[in-house]
């Protein structure tokens, strides 16, 4: 229990709040050697987990994009084929043995190294972020298997590569894809809900020092009712601390009786889509309001 | 494996070892994909937290063996249930927030916190469930035998329509270039690759063009009592493109919307009977086409419905809802999905005008409206189909 405190408030230091079970898988991840899968809504912090664990760590953070259409050559390795091929041109006065030109030619020195295989081939274990895996197609995923089980690569030329060091590996996922059992099997798993009040005050104060205490709790206090309508596009962490921004920037220190408003002023912070944004009128907000 | 067992066991003593497995085993029985292998993990993880610190045991578990939110949002209870007495919980439940957008179906498991056995015994009873969905007088508490599910009475014939219709589903183009064999644009990228084993020349030019990729169908049948006479037949054909293609999902409606694609896919067939009874509450009674949609927009749309997806809908239009909520409804996954086309059973009757105000209401809306009650009347349409869902 000492440890998992001791990591939730070292994530704390790392402007990361963390419930404590989060806090316990990313100590599980450790000591297993096993990737950690976070599922959640869009905007609850996902990708922030990552950061907070190699700020923690001192490691650096690798990050893959996933994104349809990603193939392995995007995400592991690819020749460096114009300097091959200059390399060849310039080998041709050269009398050394075609074998050893061919060897020099598949050499490391030509290699591009994409997220994945960078991951494994630094000193010291980093944090590889791979983000949003679900975006990428299946075939990527069984790629993507072969790293995690055995955290190593084959390139045809050059041989297997093994990681010098195993990376910390943090995957997310929104679920617009239903993901394979066998990835799933593979990683420990997380499902991050929205923040609860207490939760999110304490993002708003770490993440926006400026917001004087009141506002701070009215912010989140109208956030929580806003999340609890029937939206199309919920608000996530990072919209409310926009929405944040926008009241600071406006010089808003308190939401008060005209607090309405300021409110419909910096909304399009907060409310994404034009429907939901239909549904605010000032009846709305005035009535969000009042319930405080 | 089982040398790392008894390994632990030596050090933890055989009836804590037991204790642990058998969550194991309690979490399998309630649905959780784990196997073998897992156990190994559990008690490594036990060995790493200890066990006498019960939150931290909760939470390295609960990471451990959860693999999706269904199963995240069930496990504390699980949890309660097999370690602690019996009527005693000193956890509030976290995940159990009653406005979190869950499906229907994982909703109706999360708050079966009772052990697989016990279930078993009071499902068809349990009309307390899921409340604020079935507060219609429409609802009906009857399940249904899914036993005609797996009839032999023309299986292979729809089993050989519905392969040759995911065998010529158009590919939908996409912006993304793959290699390819015959194709206009040269890969300069791959080209190049290649010419470097022959000191730069280009002898083997490497191709490519748009890539294609099946549309994702999603399939919502309609299994209120007046369509009775086809919902089986509806489902049947299904559970063979669910067998057929990768990317299907698959849901009924009557008063509410439920997803099956899980329960048509289980490779049992008797297990898949088992679940499908346990969704199928409710089958047979009034329908509530615009609300199911509606509910569908809200839960289950963002995750399953994208750019290339084709909406079947399959569904007579007797609705006991109001048009207008259809209409809405319809507008909004329109601009989801790609394609929405809409097969009514009633339409082949000779008799049969689409006059129900439903009906009238989701016309303009759809891509495609067309009869579609039996094998050889989809056979007829199969063309079409393929066509207006490309």
């Amino acid at each position: 229990m000492n440890a998992i405190v001791d990591l939730q408030r070292r994530l704390r230091d790392a402007n990361y709040i963390a419930e404590r079970s989060l806090a316990a898988a990313l100590l599980l991840m450790l000591d297993l050697g096993r990737p950690l899968l976070l599922e959640g809504d869009a905007g609850v912090g996902k990708t922030e987990v990552a950061k907070a664990l190699a700020t923690v760590h001192g490691a650096k953070l690798i990050r893959l994009q996933c994104y349809e259409g990603l193939d392995a050559h995007a995400a592991m390795y690819e020749w460096n084929y114009q300097r091959q091929l200059l390399a060849i041109k310039l080998f041709e006065q050269d009398d050394r043995p075609v074998a050893q030109k061919e060897q020099d030619i598949f050499s490391e020195r030509y290699l591009l190294k994409r997220p994945l295989l960078e991951a494994i081939s630094c000193a010291e274990a980093p944090v590889l972020l791979i983000d949003e895996v679900d975006r990428a197609d299946e075939a990527f995923e069984a790629y993507l298997l072969e790293l995690l089980s055995d955290f190593q690569l084959s390139i045809p030329e050059l041989g297997t590569i093994r990681a010098v060091s195993r990376p910390l590996v943090v995957i997310t996922s929104n679920g617009t894809r239903e993901l394979s059992d066998a990835l799933r099997r593979r990683c420990l798993y997380q499902y991050i809900d929205y923040p609860d009040f207490e939760k999110e005050l304490a993002i708003v104060e770490i993440q926006a020092p400026a917001a004087p205490a009141q506002l701070s709790r009215q912010i989140v206090e109208f956030v929580q009712a806003v999340r609890r309508m029937d939206l199309q596009k919920k608000p996530g962490i990072a919209e409310t601390l926009d929405w944040a921004a926008a009241l600071l920037r406006l010089g808003i220190s308190t939401i008060d009786d005209d607090g309405a408003e300021r409110i419909v002023e910096s909304l399009s912070a907060l409310i994404k889509t034009r429907d939901d944004r239909a549904g605010f009128t000032r009846d709305v907000i005035a009535r969000i309001a009042a319930s405080w | 494996m089982v040398s790392q067992v008894e390994r632990s066991a030596v050090q933890d003593g055989p009836a804590l070892c037991a204790r642990l497995a058998g969550f194991a085993g309690f979490l399998r029985a309630n649905g959780y994909p784990l196997g073998a292998g897992d156990l190994p993990r559990v008690l490594e993880t036990a060995q790493h937290v200890g066990v006498f610190d019960g939150a931290s045991l909760r939470w390295s578990l609960q990471s451990l063996l959860c693999s999706r939110g269904e199963e995240w949002r069930r496990f504390d209870a699980l949890f309660d249930a097999y370690f602690l007495r019996p009527n005693r919980t000193v956890y509030p439940a976290p995940g159990a927030k009653a406005d979190k957008p869950t499906s229907i179906a994982q909703r109706s498991d999360s708050d079966e916190t009772l052990p697989m056995a016990e279930r078993m015994s009071n499902d068809d009873g349990d009309d307390t469930r899921d409340a604020r969905h079935g507060a219609s007088r429409e609802d009906t508490l009857k399940s249904t035998d899914f036993r005609d599910l797996d009839l032999a009475g023309q299986a292979r014939e729809i089993e050989l329509l519905m392969r040759r219709f995911a065998r010529r589903l158009k590919q939908v183009q996409t912006r993304r270039e793959a290699r390819s064999r015959h194709a206009r644009r040269i890969d300069l990228q791959t080209t190049i690759r290649n010419s470097v084993g022959s000191g730069g020349s280009p002898f083997r030019v490497a191709w490519k063009e748009a890539r294609r990729v099946r549309p994702r169908l999603v399939l919502i049948l309609d299994v209120s009592r007046s369509m009775s006479a086809y919902s089986f037949f509806y489902l049947r054909l299904a559970r063979e493109l669910c067998a057929a293609l990768t990317d299907v999902y698959c849901f009924i409606f009557h008063t509410r919307i439920t997803s099956v694609t899980d329960a048509l896919r289980d490779a049992d067939p008797w297990r898949s009977q088992e679940r499908l009874h346990l969704l199928a509450e409710g089958w047979g009674g009034g329908t509530r086409i615009g609300e199911c949609l509606r509910e569908f927009n809200r839960l289950h749309a963002p995750r399953c419905v994208h750019s290339r997806t084709g909406v079947i809908v399959m569904s007579d239009g007797f609705d006991t809802g109001e048009p207008e909520v259809l209409a809405n409804s319809l507008i909004e996954l329109r601009k989801r999905a790609r394609r929405i086309v809409w097969l009514n059973p009633l339409l082949n009757l000779r008799d049969y005008r689409p006059e129900a105000r439903a009906m009238q209401a989701a016309l303009p809306h759809l891509d495609w409206f067309a009869p579609g009650a039996d094998l050889n009347s989809l056979e007829r349409l199969l063309p079409n189909l393929i066509e207006a869902l490309r």
